[in-house]
């Protein structure tokens, strides 16, 4: 057990002619300052987050268990209707199953292609690594609606540079064998360049010891990868991968700009039926209660995937 | 005391900016224009006034396409009166309905904002009367007493607008037609197609007939075999009828088996016609404005849509749909209303830019001191409707219309969903969509009205 005691204060009054010494800053005011700035900007973004998330969350859940049209005014509790007749619905399933197909297909592609290019920048054979970098990270920071658009033209069957590069004869946005994919193409090559300056960022964390120690022991530049680099990269990857189905759930430009969920349905992904349901139609109750589910979907995907990383670090530790 | 100036700087700076709400760029005007001429027939405007008193006052006027037209409109008006600015603002198609219906029900959205009738019911609860003389306006422009309801109007059409087959000039002559070879009905037009397509073996070079990404105008041409696309009690879509299937397979035959296009040959057909790539397609007349603006080197003519039998009048021809005037935000406020009224009263008797506006369209033009124009009697366009009276209008149809049969169209084009299905499933999706729309068709209203065929 320890004792701790009370340093006595002095009170002995400070001598004559001496210099007072300066009073040290008041630690109380100190506090009291810091607490107020911590408390302004907790209130501020606690006000933020309620009025322009939680709430519009709020209002949208409460929505979805109506018929709900803004423009008419028409707010009518119908109860599990909308949800009932989504999850009855094939569009919603057959949207649902293609938006899963897409993410997968671009997460994984996303996260290999930035892989790849990371360490083969990061290696000391590779010169001019910032050229590469701002070369792989451009299209990233370009507008993906003016992307879209050159994608657009690109893929023209007649006047395209792909099937003019190439010879190819490909109807890309219409033949419903290739409208996805050639969606998928064009998000691939837009978002790896953040893949590979997050990959960037992991490899140069590497403690450089390890690698050196596994050199040392006779390890080849491939195992020295599979056993080091990738397991001390994978919580880059975890993030990587999270942000990465957060994000495509939610596709949504690229479908607008290339194809409008066409031809036919064939490229609609959830978010676009749900833009159509709310701002063609205006049905903002089935609307939010798609949003809903898409949100529930994303919940447990991000969940499983923190689940599996947690699971493979203790493998790992243990 | 830095830190107090910075603040009082910012207040002032706010307090100016609030003080700036609903002012403009315009300069102050202390006196009434004079001896500028009363403009209009019936309906009549006179510029010699000052408008909210002659005060700085600007005003958004929205609108998706034609902003050169409108611009025009605009311009003419400032010129009369220069402490008013009106800042016309473009918005691609599928923005403006996602922010404009939004802005309006948050009490908000420009005072000024054009109009398609198929959002009829989603704008008409934000829309403002027009505030003027309604006898005088009837006088004045055809069909604007249908759009009077309680003796009150909030749009009225400027123009008639339906669809019409577009061919390139150059390769009509080379393929050694002339004006007297315009097809009468879809099997010579069949024919004419065959001779202005090109092929390389299997590749085709020219289509003689495109009608990619056509399909909300082409689905509608039923009519021509005498169906209606609302059954008889107009509320119940019938969209599902032996006359729609036979129009899609006259048209899927052009491809499959007379092989004058390909769904995989030019995949949007204005874009194609506009590149000199299809020698024909089928559009409705504001081609005339996109292809002067976007492929000003094509030289096109046009002629009317063919029939089953050119010696049988058909139900109809096609379909048709008013273009109408802009719209008057009654959210927006006292001031800015007041001068969208007094455009509006200015627009609807503006007979020059009315004039350019309806060329840009190739409208037929509701205005009738514009019926007997020799510019717009020449414009091919014009010329190729011919007369009005075999068109039907079905009344301001729902988005779910277009939508759902262009669906229905790239589902049997791309996907090979079976015609039958692809209309049956179309029209189950209207039913579904209308049931909370409350549409009613006015194709009852037709002159050559009657049910469709059982």
């Amino acid at each position: 057990m320890t004792l701790t005691t009370r340093p006595k204060a002095d009170k002995r009054p400070p001598e004559k002619n001496n210099v007072i010494p300066r009073k040290p800053r008041s630690r109380k005011r100190g506090n009291a300052g810091e607490r107020t700035l911590r408390n302004t900007v907790i209130i501020v973004i606690g006000a933020s987050l309620l009025l322009l998330t939680a709430y519009p969350i709020g209002l949208a859940f409460v929505g979805s268990f109506h018929y709900w049209n803004p423009l008419s005014g028409a707010f009518d509790f119908i109860g599990l209707e909308n949800y009932t007749d989504l999850l009855s619905s094939g569009e919603f399933w057959s949207s649902l199953l293609r938006t899963g197909v897409f993410s997968v297909v671009v997460i994984f592609f996303r996260v290999a292609l930035g892989l790849a290019i990371a360490v083969a920048i990061f290696s000391n054979l590779t010169r001019g690594k910032a050229i590469f970098r701002t070369i792989f990270y451009m299209p990233t920071v370009t507008p993906l609606v003016a992307v879209a658009y050159i994608w657009q033209m690109m893929y023209n069957p007649q006047t395209g540079a792909i099937n003019t590069f190439f010879g190819l004869d490909i109807n890309w946005l219409y033949d419903p064998n290739f409208a996805l994919p050639s969606i998928i193409g064009m998000t691939i090559w837009k978002d790896f360049g953040y893949a590979v300056i997050l990959f960037l960022a992991g490899l140069h964390s590497i403690p450089e010891d390890a690698l050196e120690a596994a050199s040392v022991d006779g390890a080849n530049a491939w195992q020295r990868f599979w056993s080091i680099t990738l397991p001390l990269l994978a919580p880059m990857t975890v993030f990587v991968v999270i942000t990465s189905i957060i994000s495509y759930l939610q596709a949504f430009v690229q479908v607008l700009v290339l194809t409008q969920g066409g031809p036919g349905t064939s490229t609609q992904l959830i978010s676009y039926l749900i833009y159509e349901q709310a701002f063609v139609k205006y049905d903002f109750g089935y609307a939010s209660a798609a949003a809903f589910v898409l949100l529930i979907f994303t919940a447990l995907l991000t969940l499983i995937s923190f689940r599996l990383s947690a699971g493979r670090k203790n493998s790992l530790e243990g | 005391m830095k830190i107090m100036r910075a603040i009082a700087s910012l207040g002032a700076a706010a307090v100016l900016l609030t003080g700036c709400g609903g002012g403009g760029a315009g300069t102050t005007v202390e006196k009434a224009p004079s001896g500028q001429p009363i403009q209009g027939t019936n309906l009549t405007y006179d510029p010699n006034k000052l408008v909210n008193d002659g005060k700085p006052i600007e005003l958004e006027w929205w609108m998706w396409d034609g902003d050169k037209q409108f611009q025009a409109f605009a311009d003419s008006y400032q010129e009369l009166h220069p402490n008013v600015t009106i800042k016309t603002v473009n918005q691609p198609w599928e923005a403006y309905w996602t922010k404009l219906p939004l802005q309006l029900q948050s009490g908000k959205g420009p005072a000024l904002f054009n109009i398609h009738n198929s959002y009829d019911a989603t704008l008409s609860p934000y829309l403002e009367s027009y505030d003027v003389d309604l006898a005088a306006l009837e006088k004045d422009y055809n069909g604007a007493a249908a759009h009077v309801v309680d003796e009150k109007v909030k749009y009225i059409d400027y123009g008639i607008m339906t669809g019409l087959i577009w061919y390139n000039k150059a390769m009509w002559a080379e393929a050694g037609l002339t004006e007297k070879d315009y097809p009468k009905n879809w099997e010579d037009f069949r024919g004419i197609a065959q001779k202005l397509t090109k092929r390389d073996g299997d590749t085709i070079k020219q289509a003689g007939f495109n009608f990619n990404a056509a399909y909300n105008s082409l689905g509608f041409l039923q009519y021509q075999n005498g169906y209606n696309l609302m059954a008889e009690d107009a509320v119940t879509p019938a969209l599902d009828n032996p006359g729609t299937l036979q129009n899609m397979q006259y048209f899927l035959d052009l491809y499959n088996v007379d092989k004058v296009g390909s769904k995989d040959f030019g995949p949007k057909a204005i874009e194609s016609f506009g590149k000199g790539q299809s020698a024909m397609i089928y559009e409705w007349g504001h081609l005339h404005g996109t292809l002067d603006k976007n492929y000003p080197s094509i030289d096109y003519g046009t002629f009317q849509t063919p029939v089953p039998d050119a010696n049988e009048t058909p139900y109809a021809f096609d379909r048709y749909n008013g273009e109408s005037t802009p719209g008057i935000n009654a959210g927006a406020d006292e001031a800015q209303k007041a001068i969208a009224q007094d455009f509006m009263n200015f627009f609807l008797t503006d007979k020059e830019d009315m004039k350019n506006l309806v060329l840009n369209y190739s409208l037929a033009p509701s205005y009738k001191v514009l019926a007997d124009d020799p510019d717009i009697a020449a414009n091919p366009v014009v010329q190729a409707l011919g007369s009005l009276d075999r068109y039907i209008w079905p009344g301001p149809m729902p988005a779910t219309f277009e939508t759902s049969i262009t669906k229905a169209w790239e589902d049997v084009v791309y996907n090979g969903v079976d015609p039958k299905s692809a209309i049956a499933g179309a029209q189950k999706t209207i039913a579904s969509d209308l049931a909370k729309s409350g549409f009613t068709s006015a194709e009852p209203g037709y002159a050559h009205y009657a049910p469709s065929p059982r």
